[in-house]
């Protein structure tokens, strides 16, 4: 400060004063909203949720349980940004394949190097086309994952058997 | 003959009166099936005024539904052959009352169908006791006896001194390597080689911070090579290298003077020489007396493990004797 008094000595304490005017820190009140994972309700109360959705995140572990079983997610171990953008990508192909055939989220265990896929699927095409495309799934996913991929899946006749409840 | 035709009228009467009757209950059901039947029975219709006919909607046809496998199983069925391997939960094969998930108000919980809860996590149904023993019974045949002499740990420690410590990891990747399942650890006992008093100053030289003194076991840990095979190999390298090493005097090693010494030995010292000095005194005899091996350890002890009182006191005990003096 000494050398900006020398250079600067008449325009010094209207700088200072300045300075003390605003010299408290900008403050704004702390945003602790979280959203992802949780539904609104709407007014008519007609959302169907499953049991899944109806359930926020902070409940995995005590209420429901992970989507994804694998050991990469363990302290130290391998590929665990790998893993984790194989399964992203794991489940677009499937909700994709299975157009809006997917009742429920899509599981995906790892177990030594095969991958094993459950979900619960509708009953809307024949099951010649279901065997036909649990093939196609299971012959494209292997070979772009590169280890032995299986589907175990469910099938409910109606969209509704999944719902849990309404909000 | 007569009768036999009147029959025969008579059946055909009855058919053809309950085909009229199931026409005339799909004739109240749709209206498109009439048409159908219209069509199969009497003429054409010429239809002079194009009356625009409504596009028929297309009716899916699902196909039935098996229903759960659970109702067909038998009570004394194999359950091994049902679920013979880790597959994740299926409502239809688990001929069980499960339910999971959380209800709020004392409701029941979600039932077993369509539950995906019940298809996260792991089950052990591959896994039950029968399934075990079964696969006990199919390795049975690759399995070898025990040893004989090797009962107890005591007697396989005697045959086999050296442990060697590796860690396998099971995880789940595409790849079955781990970069840490290549660490080998190798132990045993300093007891169980054999020194002598040279060889073994020297081998602990060599091996450093290797050896727990407070134990006494010996620790090799190899990881610098890419496989367990070549770390495991290089271990035993190093033990037997470092063993054989130890027994070589290299000429150096005589310079070792006094201030190099790691402990007190009386052979080498002032104390033997001014002992048999005292024990010689105007002593006119060929044969010099030499200090006791009694009064030579009670010395060393104190001066390596320190004064306490009961080295100091073997130590008066051991000078009164040696100087035969009665107290």
């Amino acid at each position: 400060m000494n050398f900006l008094k020398k250079a600067s000595g008449s325009l010094l304490p209207i700088a200072e004063a300045q300075l003390s005017n605003n010299s408290a820190i900008h403050t704004s009140a702390v945003c602790c909203r979280v959203q992802s994972g949780r539904y609104r309700i709407t007014t008519k109360r007609d959302r169907p949720l499953t049991y899944e959705m109806a359930n926020p995140p902070h409940f995995i572990g005590h209420r429901k349980s992970w989507n994804s079983w694998n050991t990469s997610t363990l302290k130290d171990s391998l590929r665990p940004s790998q893993t984790a953008i194989e399964d992203v990508f794991l489940r677009k192909f499937i909700t994709g394949t299975w157009h809006a055939l997917v009742c429920s989220e899509i599981i995906i265990k790892r177990q030594h190097n095969t991958i094993r896929i459950a979900a619960i699927i509708r009953q809307a095409i024949s099951p010649r086309k279901m065997y036909f495309l649990i093939g196609y799934t299971e012959e494209l996913l292997s070979y772009w994952m590169q280890c032995p991929v299986t589907l175990e899946l469910q099938t409910v006749a109606d969209k509704k058997d999944v719902v849990f409840k309404y909000i | 003959m007569a009768a036999n035709l009147t029959r025969l009228l008579e059946h055909k009467l009855q058919t053809s009166s309950a085909v009229t009757a199931q026409r005339c209950v799909r004739l109240f059901s749709t209206q498109q099936q009439q048409s159908e039947v219209n069509d199969d029975e009497e003429f054409r219709v010429l239809n002079l005024r194009t009356v625009k006919q409504q596009a028929r909607r297309r009716e899916i046809k699902k196909d039935a539904v098996q229903p759960p496998r659970t109702s067909r199983m038998a009570v004394d069925q194999d359950w091994t052959a049902v679920w013979s391997g880790p597959r994740s939960f299926h409502p239809a094969s688990v001929p069980l009352p499960l339910r999971q998930g959380y209800t709020e108000r004392g409701a029941a919980a979600p039932s077993k169908y369509a539950n995906a809860e019940l298809m996260k996590i792991p089950n052990f149904l591959h896994l039950t006791p029968p399934a075990i023993r079964q696969q006990c019974e199919a390795i049975k045949k690759f399995c070898t006896p025990w040893p004989k002499g090797l009962e107890t740990e005591a007697k396989w420690k005697r045959h086999f001194p050296i442990e060697v410590l590796s860690t396998d990891y099971c995880h789940s990747l595409p790849t079955i390597r781990h970069p840490e399942a290549r660490r080998v650890t190798i132990t045993l006992k300093l007891s169980d080689l054999q020194f002598d008093a040279h060889a073994k100053d020297k081998f602990l030289r060599l091996v450093g911070e290797r050896y727990n003194q407070e134990t006494g076991v010996l620790t090799f840990v190899t990881d610098r090579c890419p496989t367990r095979k070549q770390n495991y190999d290089y271990a035993l390298y190093l033990l037997t290298a470092c063993y054989h090493e130890s027994f070589v005097t290299e000429p150096w090693e005589d310079t070792k003077s006094e201030a190099d010494m790691e402990e007190y030995h009386f052979e080498r010292n002032q104390a033997k020489k001014s002992a048999e000095a005292i024990l010689n005194w105007n002593s006119k005899a060929e044969q010099k007396v030499a200090a006791s091996p009694s009064y030579a350890t009670s010395v060393e002890q104190l001066i390596n493990e320190g004064e306490n009182e009961y080295n100091l006191a073997k130590y008066k005990e051991e000078v009164l004797k040696m100087l035969k003096i009665t107290v």
